[in-house]
């Protein structure tokens, strides 16, 4: 694979309500968000198995992102309350293996947050260029390094 | 002097003559294993091996499928290990068993023998016992037998406890109200042993080994860990808390893929292992239990592959009890994939822990 430039794939899964809201809200304000964020739009966050989170990783997303209402805004009143739960498990397993847990990401946007959510998109997307590629993509396969 | 299992007997037998009990589950002795059995005839009970050297099965499970379309009909008395009797507690609280009409007794634990090895090398239960009477733990016991964090029984997870260590004879003693009538109706006096310094023994173990096993290295160290892993799954099978009807990891409409899914996979990945999935499966399996996994170590010895899975199992597990400071079992606690607190969790928020 040739490195020169590190373009990452970052999957989000964004709760209809709130941050694909925030997501269209962005675009049609013109704020610009980097292409390398691929939105799956979903319910409630908790609609997303945990498993989808390291499934997307090993797919060959760099990172995943979970993005919800803020707490207490949940449409459908405690959904996210109960992604958070299943967030801090697929961190926690994660990094009790020693793989890095910063590659999936919990975020509250809320559907306002327009600005928000073009920061923290673009934050992140930069936090993974300077990590670098992900290499749970390659479990159980006879490539990476 | 009376044998334990002699002793457990005889208060089965009393126990039926005295009409309290309508039934007994507990192991009984197979040609090279043991089972477990359910009678329901106080002539049956001589037929049983109440404390047995080797675990098949979680007792807790057998209870969950007696009582899974009906609650049990008969006073049922079931003879349960403590990592059992914690596992019942669990699987109660998944409203997987109904305990309803059910008395479990348990006992200081002697640690059971791995079912493979036991068909090679039968080490008798008394064995295992002598070993605990002096203190000790045989060494011949399964990796999860020896660093056990509750050998013992625990008031509040089960009915009625038996004391075996540091004692000269056997004492019952009450976990529960319904053991305390129990005890009483059988006229037994409730007495007590000093358990401490033995279970302090399985804790330094238990402290050593999480350190020194744990597994690492992420890509790496989990493949090699799994090396050889068949993904037949046994695993999951005969794992307590993975109850689920129909598990997700065999959920064709989502493992099922068209060919050129496997080709694109082996050329964006340089080649892939087949079959697929493998290590996503184990992993998925963590996130989804891992929270309540009890430690009976029945994985581990369901592996046709003899991959230490408890340590992947007990050790991942344990650090994410303590993200919920969830002990499965022992309390009435809610699992933490049945609950959520408002204001918690707060660094698993955001990129660097924590909302702005
Ligand atoms: S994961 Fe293994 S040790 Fe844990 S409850 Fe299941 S079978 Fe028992
Ligand atoms: S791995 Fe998950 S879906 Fe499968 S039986 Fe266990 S808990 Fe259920
Ligand atoms: S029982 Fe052993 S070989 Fe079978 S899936 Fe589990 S770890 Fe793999
Ligand atoms: S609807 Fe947005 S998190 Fe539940």
């Amino acid at each position: 694979m040739s490195e020169e430039k590190f373009d990452p794939v970052i999957v989000g899964f964004f709760c209809n309500w709130c941050t694909s809201a925030a997501a269209d809200l962005a675009g049609t304000a013109r704020l610009h968000y980097p292409p390398n964020i691929r939105p799956i739009r979903v319910m409630c966050s908790s609609t997303v198995d945990p498993v989808y989170l390291i499934r997307a990783l090993q797919e060959g997303a760099d990172a995943t992102i979970l993005g919800g209402c803020h707490p207490g805004d949940c449409h459908y009143i405690t959904g996210n309350y109960k992604a958070r739960r299943r967030v801090a498990i697929v961190k926690t397993v994660l990094k009790s293996l020693g793989f890095d847990d910063t590659r999936v990401l919990l975020e509250w946007i809320s559907g306002s947050e327009g600005p928000k959510f073009a920061r923290v998109m673009n934050e992140y997307t930069s936090y993974i260029k300077e990590r670098g590629p992900c290499d749970f993509k390659y479990i159980d396969s006879l490539g990476g390094d | 002097m009376v044998s334990e299992n002699e002793l457990l007997k005889k208060f089965l037998k009393d126990a039926f003559e005295k009409g309290l009990i309508e039934a007994v589950m507990a192991p009984a002795a197979t040609e090279d294993s043991y089972t477990y059995a359910l009678v329901t005839k106080k002539e049956d009970v001589d037929k049983l091996t109440p404390i047995a050297p080797v675990m098949q099965w979680n007792g807790a499970d057998m209870l969950r499928r007696i009582t899974k379309l009906k609650k049990s009909e008969r006073k049922l008395f079931a003879i349960l290990r403590p990592c059992e009797a914690r596992t019942f507690k669990e699987l109660v609280k998944f409203n997987q068993i109904n305990p309803e009409n059910i008395i479990v007794l348990t006992y200081d634990c002697p640690g059971t023998i791995h079912a493979r090895n036991y068909k090679h090398d039968k080490v008798p239960a008394e064995e295992l016992i002598a070993e605990i009477k002096k203190g000790g733990k045989n060494e011949k016991i399964r990796e999860s037998c020896k660093v056990c964090e509750y050998p013992v029984p625990i008031p509040g997870v089960g009915d009625i406890g038996m004391g075996i260590v540091n004692t000269t004879e056997p004492v019952f003693f009450s976990l529960s109200d319904t053991g305390k009538e129990f005890l009483s109706a059988m006229q037994i006096q409730e007495g007590s042993r000093d358990a401490d310094s033995w279970v302090k023994m399985h804790r330094e173990r238990r402290e050593k080994w999480l350190e020194e096993e744990r597994i690492t290295g992420g890509r790496k160290g989990i493949e090699e860990f799994l090396s050889s892993c068949l993904n037949c799954h046994n695993c999951k099978d005969m794992c307590p808390i993975c109850f689920c009807k129909e598990c997700f990891f065999e959920d064709h409409t989502v493992f099922d893929y068209e060919s050129p899914k496997y080709f694109n996979w082996a050329d964006d990945k340089d080649g892939i292992r087949l079959p697929t999935d493998k290590t996503l499966f184990h992993i998925g399996r963590l996130i989804h239990m891992g929270t309540s996994c009890i430690g009976c170590g029945l994985c581990q010895q369901a592996c046709p592959m003899d991959i230490p899975l408890y340590r992947l199992f007990g050790i991942v597990g344990n650090d994410l009890q303590k993200v919920f400071d969830y002990k499965p079992g022992v309390n009435d606690d809610i699992p933490p994939v049945m609950d959520f607190r408002e204001d918690e969790l707060h660094e698993f928020e955001g990129l660097f822990g924590g909302e702005e």
